[in-house]
């Protein structure tokens, strides 16, 4: 008898134990998704305004089980008396799950509508196959404006030392004639260009590029033209410069002319000395080689920005036996003009070339400024690549040289 | 000249005059054991002033002293006739050849003209250097002034002869006229000789010889050459230099007094000195397959001269000299800079006194040792000033087309770089009083080595008694004689200066020598940074060296490479120098400096007396 009750006890426990589980994942698969935790919502901070952040971390159903699809943040003004469940919400944003509980999670809800100074709510849905639960925040947020973006506070500091340094060099160069420049043997050679040209009898020609004022290279030749049109005038020798850009001409024409007043000659100039061509690259080409062929110019300035046609002027240029001197920052075209010029300003040294030309010691200065300012990128870009590399190793560093600290004041 | 074409390839003796501003030299140069040497030496005051006014007045007497000098050896040596030199020689009378060389009156003047200052200009600057000239100015289309700024310069100058070039054979026109022009305008005047019009030679485009013509052909005696630059990559400079000669001797030493009678005595055409002193440089450095540094430092001017790759260049520095330019050595170095090579405690206001005195007493010599220092430490500013001025000089040539490949890309290099490269310079020849007459050679070679740094290994000589001007105009026309008598009587060699370059830490060590000496003995040393040190070896016995630089360092065969050569001695022999070439730095607290200075002084037994009483 007592062996019969324990059986019929056992089987009932065990017929229990199952509906019990039964019952529960049944219950699981109808309930709605557990809400989101720790929602925050605030300022979005080095703004303009008109933005709020919204963090949370997931519902703890987020994850692999698939029970939540997305979730939904929505946005309501907050009125005076309204209670937040009643507050009208508009829906800003849909996001997708995390698939896992360990991220947090944000949005940054940015929109003219969020009025600065202004409290609003928000709410997030989280949104299942079995049903909705939702979160407000009962705490309102306001959008305000930052003066400061503290997020480029590295970027501020990294200016105003370039500036520091820029400046003093410019005051430092000022008085003092004594400012070393590392000798670039294409600058010198200018004066040697012209005085070729002044000897032989023959015309200068200078090609100002193939692109429009908008290109900083074009303004750079355009800079030079200056200095090359003020040798022309004093050594009393043609200049022939064929554009392609209209504007460039109308801009030449004045920077030529200044040089040709500013140098005690306007009498040798004429505004057919700049003169238009066309703005097809490669007409414009072979325009510019049949002057070469038919004046036979001694020398022969090309600066400014150049594509394909750089190699069939340079060519043209030295079989007609002239002085070239190219100056660009197309890496693409450098090997060219490398090859088939006399002497080619790279990058920046054609840039830098009217400053260096003018010998006016301000620009010298700033020059100088530039040049220690490189110098710093260059250690500190030195240093980090050490750092890095160390860091990669496992290399015990002390605590001061912690990256995560480096980080936070970046970050900050 | 008495006779034209003569052979004078069997010349049995040579009589050679320099004609000075206030000293005329002869020499008598004859051939002994089948070899031409210097025997004897006159010297006597010139006279072109008043009260004689006869150049050949002075000649007479000098060459008188040489043959009482002569009559010494041989009681029946004669070489003048009464008032007349005697050629050719006819048994024990006579010479067989008669030349001179003259700088007396200045010298000759030239302005030259170019249209580009850095081109012809330069080219033209050039020719009239190398031809013995001094150009009072460069007048270029590009040198910055106006037009009635060079006609008024031109008048202020009074130049004796313009050489006037620009353009390249089928080039600019309009600038060289423009110059020929300005040149028209300014109607200028010959210094000497009023009534003759002023020598113009035009040595420029030759499609403008016409226009030139028409604008100076009738207020200029004008000449018209070969192109001085025909294209810009060659220079074409004998043309030029050839009428340069041939007008000073038409213009400049006909109107000089008793020139006239002079010139028909020589066998050659008479020489500017400077330009006598260029052509045995020239000589010597071709026959012997040499590049050469001569250096010929006087009381005004200090000439420059250099053959490198067979290029010759002078250069005339006419404000840096021993006695009426010394202040202008200090103005151009700056006393810290004399002051540097004192080897003794100075207040500058001192020196700057005791400089002043050389100068408003030009003619008076050292008479203490501490003078003597002192006027050999301006001594070195003024040969290292015109030495930076020759290296700025001589200079390729500038406006040549380049041809590149991608290599250059981060190296290229410009035109118009110098000439000097003082690694390859195999030999330095000193002259002038404060280099041939200092009292002791070891004096002279590290005034050399000091002024000049050179670099590798150097052979280091002086002129013994100036006859470098006189071999010059022999080599005219007897180039053996003229190399024999400039190697084995002209110069006094006095070794070799052997100079590590490279930058090195102080005290370490810049290299290592081994020498294997003529009777066998060796010996090895060890060169230090900051020390120098000298070691005896004869001239006539070469020792065999093996030398081998640190790292970094270059003797000559490259950084670090070791290299084994022969050494020339003289009579100062080897000095080694550790004091660093690229860079040379002196200390700058003055007590080390001074230290220094006379631990390197006694090194080289440069006053040793002194050292010796010190200690």
């Amino acid at each position: 008898m007592k062996a019969r009750f324990a059986r019929f006890t056992a089987l009932a426990l065990l017929l229990c134990l199952t509906a019990i589980t039964v019952t529960s994942a049944l219950a699981q698969d109808t309930a709605p998704p557990a809400p989101v935790q720790e929602v925050i919502a605030e300022d979005n901070p080095n703004d303009r305004g008109h933005a709020v952040l919204v963090r949370w971390h997931p519902s703890p159903d987020d994850g692999t089980t698939g029970r939540v699809t997305e979730y939904r943040i929505y946005r309501a003004r907050c009125l005076p008396g309204v209670q937040p469940e009643v507050a009208e919400f508009e829906r800003v944003s849909i996001c997708s799950p995390a698939l896992g509980v360990g991220a947090e999670l944000d949005f940054v809800d940015v929109s003219d509508e969020i009025e600065n100074g202004i409290p609003y709510l928000y709410k997030i849905e989280t949104h299942g196959s079995a049903g909705v639960s939702s979160t407000i925040i009962d705490e309102p947020v306001i959008a305000t404006a930052q003066w400061f973006d503290k997020s480029r506070l590295t970027m501020l500091i990294a200016i105003l030392i370039a500036s520091s340094v820029i400046i003093y060099w410019i005051q430092k160069a000022q008085g003092n004639t004594n400012i070393y420049l590392r000798p670039v043997a294409g600058l010198k050679a200018f004066d040697e260009a012209v005085g070729r040209a002044t000897e032989m009898g023959q015309p200068v020609l200078f090609v100002p590029g193939i692109m429009d004022m908008d290109q900083i290279e074009t303004l750079a030749g355009v800079s030079i033209l200056g200095y090359v049109a003020n040798m022309t005038s004093r050594y009393e020798t043609k200049l022939e410069v064929p554009v392609s850009r209209s504007l460039v001409m109308a801009h030449a024409r004045e920077v030529v002319k200044e040089s040709y007043l500013s140098s005690g000659r306007p009498d040798l100039y004429h505004d057919d000395m700049i003169h238009y061509l066309t703005d097809d690259q490669f007409a414009y080409a072979a325009a510019v080689d049949g002057i070469m062929l038919r004046d036979k110019p001694a020398a022969c300035f090309y600066q400014g920005k150049f594509y394909a046609e750089s190699l069939i002027l340079a060519e043209t240029g030295n079989s007609i036996g002239a002085i070239q001197i190219a100056g660009t920052a197309s890496p693409a075209q450098l090997p060219f003009f490398i090859t088939a010029c006399d002497y080619t300003l790279i990058g920046e040294e054609f840039f830098a070339a009217s400053a260096y030309l003018s010998n006016d010691m301000r620009h010298i200065g700033s020059i100088r400024g530039q040049d220690s300012i490189k110098m710093l990128f260059m250690i500190a870009l030195a240093i980090g690549t050490i750092y890095v590399s160390l860091a990669c190793l496992g290399v015990p560093l002390p605590n001061w040289l912690d990256m995560s600290l480096i980080l936070d004041v970046s970050g900050s | 000249m008495s006779e034209q074409k003569r052979d004078f390839s069997n010349a049995r003796s040579i009589l050679a005059t320099d004609c000075g501003s206030t000293t005329t030299k002869a020499i008598l140069i004859e051939l002994v054991d089948g070899e031409y040497r210097q025997t004897f030496r006159g010297e006597a005051p010139t006279t072109v002033e008043a009260p004689f006014e006869d150049v050949t007045r002075g000649v007479l007497n000098s060459v008188l002293e040489v043959e009482e000098l002569a009559r010494t050896r041989n009681d029946n040596r004669r070489i003048l006739n009464g008032e007349e030199i005697i050629t050719p020689q006819d048994g024990d009378s006579g010479v067989d050849i008669y030349i001179s060389t003259s700088s007396a009156g200045g010298g000759l003047q030239m302005m030259v003209a170019g249209v580009v200052k850095s081109m012809t200009g330069e080219s033209a600057e050039r020719a009239a250097l190398g031809a013995g000239a001094i150009v009072m100015d460069v007048l270029a289309s590009n040198d910055g002034r106006l037009p009635h700024e060079k006609i008024s310069r031109i008048r202020q100058l009074r130049p004796d002869m313009i050489l006037l070039s620009g353009g390249i054979d089928g080039g600019t026109v309009s600038h060289v006229v423009e110059l020929a022009e300005i040149l028209h305008a300014a109607n200028p005047k010959p210094r000497l000789g009023m009534s003759y019009k002023l020598p113009v030679i035009y040595a420029g485009n030759k499609e403008a010889k016409q226009t030139i013509w028409e604008t100076l052909g009738s207020v200029t005696d004008l000449k018209i050459v070969d192109n001085i630059r025909p294209v810009l990559e060659r220079e074409n400079l004998q043309p030029s230099r050839d009428e340069i000669h041939e007008l000073f001797m038409e213009h400049v030493m006909a109107q000089a007094p008793g020139y006239k009678k002079l010139m028909s005595w020589t066998d050659a055409p008479i020489m500017p000195t400077p330009g006598a002193v260029g052509a045995i440089i020239q000589t010597v450095a071709k026959l012997m397959d040499i590049s050469v540094v001569g250096v010929d430092i006087g009381g005004a001017t200090t000439d420059m001269f250099s053959v490198f790759d067979g290029i010759f260049n002078r250069t005339v520095s006419a404000n840096l000299g021993m006695s009426y330019s010394v202040c202008n050595v200090l103005a151009e170095a700056s006393l810290p800079n004399v002051l540097r090579w004192v080897p003794m405690e100075m207040d500058e206001t001192e020196l700057m006194n005791r400089i002043g005195n050389k100068m408003i007493r030009p003619t008076t010599i050292p008479q203490a040792m501490e003078e003597l220092k002192i006027e050999q430490a301006i001594a070195r500013e003024a040969l290292r000033l015109s030495f930076v001025q020759h290296k700025q000089f001589a200079v390729g040539l500038k406006g040549v087309q380049k041809e590149r490949t991608i290599s250059d890309a981060f190296d290229q290099s410009g035109s118009g770089e110098t000439l000097v490269d003082m690694m390859n310079l195999d030999l330095m020849v000193g002259s002038g009083g404060v280099l041939s007459h200092a009292p002791r050679r070891h004096q002279s070679a590290r005034m050399m080595i000091d002024a000049f740094l050179p670099e590798g290994i150097t052979q280091l000589a002086v002129d013994s008694i100036f006859m470098m001007p006189h071999l010059g105009v022999l080599s005219t026309v007897h180039e053996k004689a003229a190399t024999e008598v400039f190697t084995k009587d002209c110069l006094i060699y006095l070794g070799s200066c052997i100079a590590p370059v490279g930058p090195i830490k102080p005290g370490k060590k810049m290299l290592d020598i081994s020498l294997t000496f003529a009777d066998g003995k060796t010996e090895t040393h060890e060169l230090m940074q900051g020390d120098m040190f000298s070691i005896q070896v004869a001239y006539e016995e070469p020792v065999k060296a093996v030398l081998k630089p640190a790292k970094g360092l270059d003797i000559g065969a490259g950084k670090a490479q070791e290299i084994t050569t022969e050494l020339q001695g003289g009579l100062v022999g080897l000095i080694f120098d550790g004091r660093g070439r690229q860079p040379f730095v002196l200390p700058e607290d003055p007590t080390t400096r001074v230290a220094k200075l006379q631990e390197w002084s006694l090194a080289t037994a440069e006053y040793p007396e002194t050292e010796t009483a010190a200690e």
